[in-house]
């Protein structure tokens, strides 16, 4: 597995690719201070241009490593080395989240008019903390060492809570302060497990400590604490309360931005980590793989059961994490094929649900913001008003089922696949039930929203535009389904040349 | 039988530590960190980290302090608190349930903790940083599982954060000194930003707690 992950590459770099790869995680952040200074408060086409400028160092870089293969650098910091690496997968993520960005920067400008025109505050700072999440979360896709990783991950989280805390009302702030405490101690958790791998085995990068660990006891704890850090970061099953207040009151294309790729990012760091340490946990890997069943089932209730829209959303979140963490037992201690096949799904399960869920919290925004309502039962009349809304939340919603033609069908079949061929049948139980639930909570929508006989007194439509965005990134995890090849042959691309 | 300062050295920080915490009294209770952070950052000196010495007077003590204090709403020119100084709860009253969901994950952590050290051999002049730090580590998680006070809460996650650099310094000295820093420092820095947007929340909620009780009063007046 350490090879698709682009560890372990014996090619030196082609010259100008570090320049390239240092603009590209570091431009976001630039152009978010310069946002700061000229705030894009009338139109969106600004933030959308800049934000395309910020795409080009990225499309450099994809050429670069389609053409030359697996790149990899380290950088000399005084005593320290930091390593880097960009492969397929890492470009591919790097890829999402620079275009989740774009349509997260697109919004924000019409969004900020309609909802907070009288109270100005938090908007000079929406946009560095958004470009600052852009750069950690490249740092963090990017780094092939535990220092790297560990810079990436703090500066996420905090720009993360910046970010929500923005609305400054005292529900976000509370809910704010919560996240605040558990995101530090969730870091402090990671600290010392890097701590216990640093003192045991001297070094820091991942390709190096995979050859060098030994199983023990050091090592079992320096893994149960990253874990623990990681996963609750990403909100997973019995870790996951935190995660709907949080939600409830921060701004759309903030819920959108930290779903979408927030929790993907502990997620990622935590998948690699147990690749390259403790490739031979198979009962752990079982452990979190019953965490994930838990958080499918657990989560889809929640989401059914919810009264505030926002929160279907958000703890629809929570169980469609749990998939992605059904993929640990699938890759740990199976068969190169079945892990083949696990390993395609995982990936584009992270893909499709971080699109759907983007379109779906935009979709849910705007109808908010339509019908003044923050519950399911102020839906009823909504169809005949905003049916562009509805539309982009039904297409994301059959990404999220998994339904055909969508990429999100193509990853649970993929799931699916891998399941029968290990022999875990049990998995095939949750995948229908996961799928059951999340039908049963989006119907619940539908199922207010076309009620016909009531009469909306107060509405107001949103500006097209925002409604344009949710559709066009309900449509992209749909058509993700119908061109999957183009990701997974990007993610095929293993060591050398494709 | 090791040397004076160094027993001195050792426990200094874990009795500042265990006064800053259990005090009733916050601004007492916040003036104790900053000493704490004073002898956290001899410690560093002592072990021959000039750096990290310099960083933990400047970021631990005199900055991070500055922010509790302004999280208390004491400042350059006012002395008086403006900030509840009590939790209502504090410390929460000891029921089975909370005694499950909180000691038990900090108990098993430490627990852990000395199973994996155990295994790793100890220098004669890293035993005492590793052991103040486990104390301190215990200590801070502790207070943070059962204090609702935030202020409480942010001192309670400032010190485990002591005690976990103190215990990484203590593992890796001999062996990766640089690459130990360069994670002490971040952690140094994160920690400072995370206390920083802590105590700015900490006197906004305050006072947005105040409006909303004032508004109450006033409308109970009115009608």
């Amino acid at each position: 597995m350490i090879e698709r992950l682009g560890l372990e590459t014996t090619q030196l770099p082609t010259t100008g690719s570090s320049m390239v790869t240092l603009l590209a995680v570091g431009l976001p952040l630039l152009l978010g201070v310069v946002g700061a200074v000229y705030r894009p408060t009338t139109r969106s086409w600004p933030a959308v241009l800049v934000s395309l400028l910020a795409l080009l160092p990225l499309l450099v870089l994809m050429r670069l490593v389609v053409t030359h293969g697996t790149q990899a650098w380290s950088l000399e910091l005084g005593g320290l080395t930091l390593y880097w690496r960009a492969n397929g997968l890492t470009l591919l993520l790097l890829l999402l989240t620079q275009l989740l960005v774009l349509a997260s920067a697109a919004y924000a400008p019409s969004y900020l008019r309609v909802v907070v025109q009288a109270r100005g505050k938090g908007q000079v700072w929406l946009w560095p903390l958004m470009g600052l999440l852009a750069s950690s979360l490249s740092v963090i896709w990017l780094a092939a060492d535990l220092l790297a990783l560990y810079i990436g991950l703090e500066l996420m989280g905090l720009s993360a809570v910046g970010l929500m805390l923005l609305p400054g009302r005292i529900e976000a702030l509370t809910a704010g302060m919560r996240y605040l405490l558990l995101a530090l101690i969730g870091s402090l958790a990671f600290l010392l497990g890097v701590a216990l791998l640093l003192g045991t085995w001297g070094r820091l990068d991942l390709a190096g400590l995979a050859s060098a660990v030994e199983p023990g006891p050091v090592l079992w704890v320096a893994m149960a604490l990253l874990s623990a850090g990681l996963l609750l970061k990403a909100a997973v099953f019995p870790l996951h309360a935190w995660l709907a207040p949080v939600h409830g009151s921060a701004w759309t294309p903030v819920s959108a931005l930290h779903a979408a790729l927030v929790i993907k990012a502990s997620f990622f760091i935590a998948l690699q980590l147990w690749l390259v340490l403790t490739p031979g946990a198979v009962a752990a890997a079982w452990v979190v793989g019953v965490m994930g069943a838990a958080a499918v089932v657990w989560g889809g209730l929640l989401a059914w059961r919810a009264d505030k829209l926002k929160d279907v959303v958000a703890w629809s979140t929570v169980s469609q994490l749990g998939y992605l963490l059904i993929g640990f037992p699938l890759l740990i201690g199976t068969a190169p094929a079945v892990a083949g096949i696990a390993w395609n799904g995982i990936w584009l399960q992270l893909l499709a649900h971080s699109l759907a869920k983007a379109a779906m919290f935009l979709a849910v925004g705007n109808l908010m913001l339509a019908t003044g309502e923050l519950r399911v039962s102020g839906l009823a009349g909504a169809s005949r008003r905003f049916p562009l809304a509805l539309l982009s939340f039904g297409i994301a919603a059959i990404s999220l089922v998994g339904l055909p033609p969508s990429a999100g069908f193509t990853a649970k079949w993929l799931l699916l696949h891998a399941a029968l061929a290990a022999g875990q049948w049990p998995w095939l139980v949750v995948l229908a039930a996961g799928t059951l639930l999340s039908a049963a909570y989006v119907f619940r929508v539908f199922r207010y929203s076309f009620v016909e006989d009531v009469e909306l007194e107060e509405y107001e439509p949103v500006p097209l535009k925002m409604d344009l965005i949710a559709l066009i990134l309900a449509l992209a995890s749909l058509l993700l389904g119908l061109t999957a090849a183009w990701p997974l042959a990007l993610l095929a691309m293993s060591g050398g040349a494709p | 039988m090791p040397p004076l300062d160094d027993v001195l050295l050792a426990t200094l920080p874990v009795l500042l530590a265990a006064f800053a915490l259990f005090d009733r009294h916050l601004v007492r209770a916040c003036s104790l960190f900053v000493l704490f952070a004073l002898t956290v950052a001899l410690t560093w000196w002592q072990l021959g980290f000039a750096w990290l010495a310099l960083l933990e007077v400047l970021l631990g003590a005199v900055l991070t302090g500055a922010f509790l204090f302004h999280a208390l709403g004491i400042g350059l020119v006012r002395l008086t608190p403006t900030v509840r100084l009590i939790h209502l709860r504090d410390p929460m009253p000891w029921i089975w349930r909370r005694a499950i969901v909180h000691l038990a994950p900090v108990l098993v952590l430490l627990g852990m903790l000395m199973a994996a050290l155990a295994s790793l051999p100890a220098g004669e002049s890293s035993l005492a940083a590793r052991w103040s730090g486990l104390v301190l580590l215990g200590l801070g998680l502790w207070t943070f599982a059962l204090h609702a006070h935030l202020l409480r809460r942010l001192l309670a996650f400032n010190i485990t954060g002591t005690g976990i650099f103190l215990l990484l310094m203590s593992l890796v000295a001999n062996t990766s000194p640089a690459a130990g820093q360069g994670l002490v420092i971040t952690g140094l820095v994160v920690a400072w930003l995370g206390t920083a947007l802590g105590a700015l929340l900490i006197r906004r909620l305050a006072a947005l707690e105040q409006h909303h009780e004032a508004t109450a009063a006033n409308g109970g007046q009115a009608s």
